[in-house]
């Protein structure tokens, strides 16, 4: 069969009646979601609008399902798919859309834009022309279970190290990093240690009873559309979980594992989660709550702003926890401008970060926020998503921003309390 | 590590953030020919996870993965 033949097919499969019905016949053209799109606001290329990436779509689409394109396609501009189209696919559904959903709060029709860019991904992987980096970093994050004998036995060094580093920081020779120990909290790192040591602080500090994962949270098979691999990804996080007799999943500072736990591994399994999961930004703003995570605010004078990770606010509603939190240690917040659900993709999403070679693209992409950072004159970033730490410290040193990056977490536990 | 294999490349991943150091690992693998070997070094304590899983799952050779005051030291050689 040929490969235009088999990604038709692929694409049909993917196109519920949601995703079917926003491609061939919600929109109405009127250009609404144009200036919502940072791609097209940071390049001015028309072509690369949501609608404009959406028609590409949409054009093949109308040739095999809409009856006057099926008869006079020149008439409708329908198109059939040709092997250099699925090539251009390739950039318009990795390359051009984070996948942030910013055009589709701001579609009178919401047409589900970044869905339909989701089903070109998932059609291309299945025809193998996805970026080759995501499929390995995919890979990488399946070996980890694969060769788990190997890998506990560097996972247990390399914790020791990191312990050692948090009873420093607590002042306290007795705080621990517990590992596949029963708990009520399962807690997923990235593997980047910045991820694994501000949550044991704050846990320790509360003395909650917790575990930390021998997995990561992250899931690039998300990125790819390819669903069997993410749930195998998240699948063993779940059965960590239940070994362990945890009540609850909490997550690291990470927008897609966040989306990934949230709500697309429920619809993955077609049955909700039998843990409670969180991130650990809602753990922490939870433990202010209750008086048991206290801070020391005289320090912090200095200006900052906070970016919201489109997956943790926009899509997850995240959007108070992290304000209340920063605003108890920090009496100089300033508001990114717009922010919350409106806030601006930093231009790194979707897996972006992790492709090199669209590099200079994705910093010329990185404008839109740049500019925000820069309207608040703050001198430190605060996020809550390792995609977007990443592509902030890059556009921060391209546009001379001048700002230090961090997560939350990473930041708050430098102001913790500790007698 | 044979003390005859010589290194093609060397990298410094130093003060880069996993997944970063597996990106660039990977794309300095795909500038050395097969049977080459490349030499990096990194401070993310996340590659001593990372770059086994990595090697793993492309079947590169992992020949050594060390840590020197603070310093991760890794060797691999290309296969494919
Ligand atoms: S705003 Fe919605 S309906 Fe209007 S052009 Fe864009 S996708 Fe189409
Ligand atoms: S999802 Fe985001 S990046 Fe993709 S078209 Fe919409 S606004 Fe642009």
């Amino acid at each position: 069969m040929s490969i235009t033949r088999t990604a038709l097919e692929e694409v049909e499969k993917r196109f519920n009646r949601l995703i079917g019905t926003s491609a061939t016949n919600l929109c109405t053209h009127c250009g609404w979601c144009v200036e919502s799109c940072h791609v097209y606001l940071s390049t001015l290329n028309p072509e690369l609008s949501p609608v404009a990436k959406t028609e590409r779509v949409r054009r093949v689409l109308k040739r095999s399902h809409d009856w006057l394109s099926k008869l006079v396609p020149f008439w409708t501009g329908a198109a059939d798919l040709t092997e250099s189209e699925l090539d251009k696919w390739v950039e318009l559904a990795y390359k051009y859309c984070t996948l942030c959903e910013r055009c589709v709060i701001n579609c009178p029709m919401a047409v589900e834009t970044p869905q339909i860019m989701g089903a070109i991904r998932g059609t291309l992987t299945s025809i193998k022309k996805s970026p080759e980096i995501l499929d390995q970093l995919t890979g990488a994050e399946i070996a980890r279970e694969d060769g788990l004998d190997m890998m506990r036995e560097i996972f247990r060094e390399h914790i020791v190290d990191l312990e050692k580093e948090v009873q420093e920081k607590l002042n306290n020779p007795s705080a621990k990093i517990p590992i596949e120990e029963e708990a009520e909290i399962l807690y997923v790192p990235l593997s980047g240690v910045h991820t694994i040591i501000p949550p044991a602080v704050i846990f320790n500090y509360v003395g909650a009873s917790w575990t930390l994962s021998m997995f990561e949270s992250s899931n690039y098979a998300m990125f790819l559309g390819d669903i069997p691999r993410a749930k195998q990804i998240v699948n063993r996080i779940l059965k960590e979980a239940e070994r362990l007799n945890v009540k609850e999943i909490v997550l690291s500072e990470c927008g897609h594992a966040y989306a990934a736990f949230r709500w697309e591994a429920p619809k993955w399994f077609g049955e909700p989660l039998k843990f409670k999961v969180s991130s650990i930004l809602e753990v922490m703003d939870d433990y202010l709550e209750t008086g048991v995570l206290t801070f020391d605010s005289s320090q912090n004078g200095e200006a900052i702003t906070y970016h919201d990770p489109c997956n943790i606010g926009r899509k997850g509603g995240i959007f108070e926890e992290p304000r209340r939190i920063i605003n108890v240690i920090s009496s100089n917040y300033r508001e990114m401008y717009p922010s919350r659900e409106q806030n601006f993709c930093c231009g790194g999403g979707g897996g972006l970060v992790a492709n090199t070679d669209w590099q200079d693209y994705r910093i010329e992409t990185g404008k839109v926020k740049a500019d925000q950072i820069r309207e608040t004159r703050a001198k430190k970033v605060l996020t809550s998503c390792d995609n977007c730490l990443h592509q902030i410290q890059e556009i921060s040193e391209y546009y001379d921003l001048n700002v230090e990056v961090s997560n939350v977490s990473q930041w708050a536990i430098s102001a913790l309390t500790i007698t | 590590m044979d003390k005859d294999m010589s290194i093609a490349k060397t990298l410094n991943l130093e003060g880069l953030l996993c997944p970063i150091p597996v990106v660039k690992l990977s794309n300095a693998v795909k500038g050395i020919g097969v049977g080459e070997v490349i030499e990096a070094t990194a401070t993310d304590p996340g590659v001593m996870m990372d770059i086994p899983a990595w090697c793993k799952s492309t079947g590169n050779d992992l020949i050594s993965l060390d840590k020197e005051d603070g310093i991760f030291r890794f060797v691999v050689c290309r296969v494919n």
